[in-house]
């Protein structure tokens, strides 16, 4: 009949009325990056240079205090580049109160303005969400400002912010919509609860603040809200920067809290109330002791929760091209090459499980994935001996193990440990601390007293760490260490 | 209503106007000033205005056009001249959008598809 012929001529038609997607036969695009931050422009930019057809699709799902921001990803809208701004206003305000010492003179009290500084940092990353759109627009990638997700083989629905859906399809595609902040799923924590989100947009200082976390976002945020002058305690519920050396994330935590951060430990929130309207209004909330019954309150202006970060690959339609994804934490598990369990999918990141979640991490390994599957080369990414700082008031520096993870590894025998308080010359004219400043080299002596963990508690503690990173990629030893002159008068030195 | 132009000279002049479009969206471009046959001192600000111009039909409805001439070549070298300190420009020609981080510089406004961007998309 009629009716059978037509649909053998267009089998396409027939899953399609089936409902199935079928597999198109060409693509709209060479490579579709689902994720504008880090990773995703890093590929982008990377396949333009190769002359491929390339799509960027980036869209922040506003948070609930109904924070949103511009392309470019957590590390310049919300991570890295602000925080980094705002704990160096920080730093000011301690600098300023270490001149009067270097006979600065000024009799006025020094105070800060939250809207000042916010206003300062947000143009700032105006100006880069700009750069990167003049970037892809000039290296003719296509972005588009919507959420992505797979309805088939080779084929995703980009969704805008007004909801008008568009299908694309792709010969590659690259997985980088990495992370948001995890909510406790307590009473009133969506509705009275800001995070990393809100926080560096706040167009109100947030005055008395609950920090909630013990992670690196939580100490980091609680240090620059102290040095700014604000009241902040850290509720915490057993240890400081899990996954870091233990010795050196005490003496963070010492160091904060001499410095008028306040401490909770052993204490979860239960409940969050808001007392009084207002921005910033006034919290009360509810904790539980995790040792026993006890229960407490406490009031604040604000509270930040820094609990943990997320993927976002739950909503984005993994099921229907059958991309595995662990089902606990969300994570998406790759081989050496960046590559899914579904061949023509990749991704970067900080969604990858068992990879460092950091900026230049992601950007490295889109880079040179791209590099891979266009100009034919087969470096993959080092995963090794990546260097990280974190910027809490006392900075700290670490590439390499941490003493528990090379005991663990190598065996405590086979370990030496040098290490060395120092007092930065800069500290001791305005009598800053003279026994907190320290640094550790962890050396294996199976190996020639290589160097297999570095770590340094100090100003500048990131552009100290940088250059031994590099080294510590050349197999430094301690005899090597040794015979390196020092550069006098700095820290780094010792 | 459509977009208008406003051809104005130096810094106060072209605070005053700014201040007076205050609510609409107000783009600029800043060019080297021009001898008597109608030359800007300034090659690059020759090349892009006729590309600029071309764009111009894509401005928003209610927007201004401001065409600012910033002065002579010894006042646009001078590094503490007001377009410098109090606007941050750091070359010309520059076409911005006032009062956003939206802003092309230099060859930059050389490409159609840039100028295209910086007034048609948010």
């Amino acid at each position: 009949s009629v009716q059978a012929h037509k649909e053998e001529e267009n089998p396409r038609k027939t899953m399609e009325v089936n409902g199935f997607m079928p597999v198109p036969d060409s693509y709209d695009y060479d490579l579709i990056v689902i994720g504008g931050g880090s990773g995703g422009l890093a590929a982008a930019k990377e396949a333009a240079k190769y002359e491929k057809k390339v799509m960027v699709l980036d869209f922040v799902v506003p948070t609930p205090q109904g924070s949103s921001w511009g392309l470019g990803g957590t590390c310049v809208n919300v991570g890295c580049i602000p925080k980094k701004l705002m704990h160096q206003a920080a730093l000011l305000g301690q600098a300023l109160q270490d001149s009067r010492k270097f006979g600065w003179q000024f009799t006025e009290e020094v105070k800060h303005n939250w809207m000042t500084m916010t206003e300062s940092v947000q143009n700032y990353i105006g100006s880069l969400n700009w750069g990167y759109r003049v970037a892809l627009r000039d290296k003719k990638v296509t972005y588009e400002n919507a959420y992505g997700e797979f309805v088939g083989p080779h084929t995703i629905k980009a969704t805008n912010k007004k909801g008008v859906e568009k299908l694309y399809t792709a010969e590659t595609f690259i997985i980088a919509t990495g992370e948001r902040p995890r909510y406790l799923g307590i009473p009133g924590d969506k509705e009275n609860c800001i995070t990393s989100d809100d926080l560096f947009s706040l167009p109100y200082c947030p005055g008395r603040t609950l920090v909630v976390g013990a992670s690196y976002v939580a100490l980091e945020c609680a240090g620059f809200l102290a040095g700014l002058g604000l009241d902040v305690t850290v509720m915490v519920r057993s240890i400081l920067l899990r996954g870091f050396d233990q010795d050196m994330a005490n003496r963070i935590g010492e160091y904060m809290k001499e410095h008028g951060v306040n401490f909770i430990r052993e204490f979860v929130p239960i409940k969050v109330e808001r007392v009084e309207e207002g921005t910033p209004g006034i919290l009360k909330v509810t904790a539980k002791s995790t040792t026993g019954d006890q229960i407490i309150e406490v009031e604040c202006n604000t509270m930040l929760l820094a609990v943990g970060r997320d993927p976002c690959t739950r909503k984005i339609g993994l099921d229907k091209v059958g991309v595995n994804i662990n089902e606990r934490t969300g994570k998406i598990p790759v081989n050496n090459e960046e590559q899914t369990n579904v061949p023509y999918i990749y991704a970067v990141g900080d969604i990858l499980q068992d990879k460092l979640e950091l900026t230049p991490v992601a950007i490295q390994a889109g880079r040179l994935l791209v590099q891979r599957l266009y100009a034919g080369t087969t470096t993959k990414c080092d995963y090794v001996n990546v260097p990280t700082t974190v910027f809490t008031p006392l900075e700290y520096g670490a590439c390499g193990y941490s003493e528990e993870t090379a005991v663990e590894k190598f065996g405590e025998e086979n370990i030496e440990v040098y290490h060395s308080h120092f007092w930065p010359l800069e500290w001791t004219v305005p009598s800053r601390d003279n026994n907190k400043c320290y640094a550790k080299i962890i050396c294996n002596t199976q190996d020639n007293e290589r160097v297999i963990g570095f770590h340094v508690l100090g100003p500048n503690a990131g552009e100290v760490t940088q250059g031994f990173a590099a080294a510590i990629k050349c197999g430094l030893t301690k005899e090597q260490l040794d015979s390196t002159v020092g550069i006098h008068p700095i820290c780094a030195e010792v | 209503m459509g977009w208008e132009e406003r051809q104005i000279r130096g810094y106060p002049e072209f605070v005053r106007t700014a201040q007076s479009y205050h609510g609409r969206p107000i783009f600029a471009l800043f060019c080297g000033d021009k001898d008597a046959e109608g030359r800007s001192w300034c090659p690059d600000c020759v090349t892009a205005e006729p590309i600029v111009r071309k764009e111009l039909h894509n401005l928003p409805d209610e927007s201004v056009f401001i065409y600012c001439l910033v002065g002579d070549r010894a006042y646009w070298k001078d590094p503490n001249n007001e377009f410098r300190r109090n606007l941050k420009l750091t070359g010309v020609p520059t076409l911005l959008k006032y009062g956003t981080p939206q802003k092309l510089v230099e060859e930059e406004c050389f490409k159609s598809e840039l100028v295209r961007m910086l007034f048609t998309e948010d």
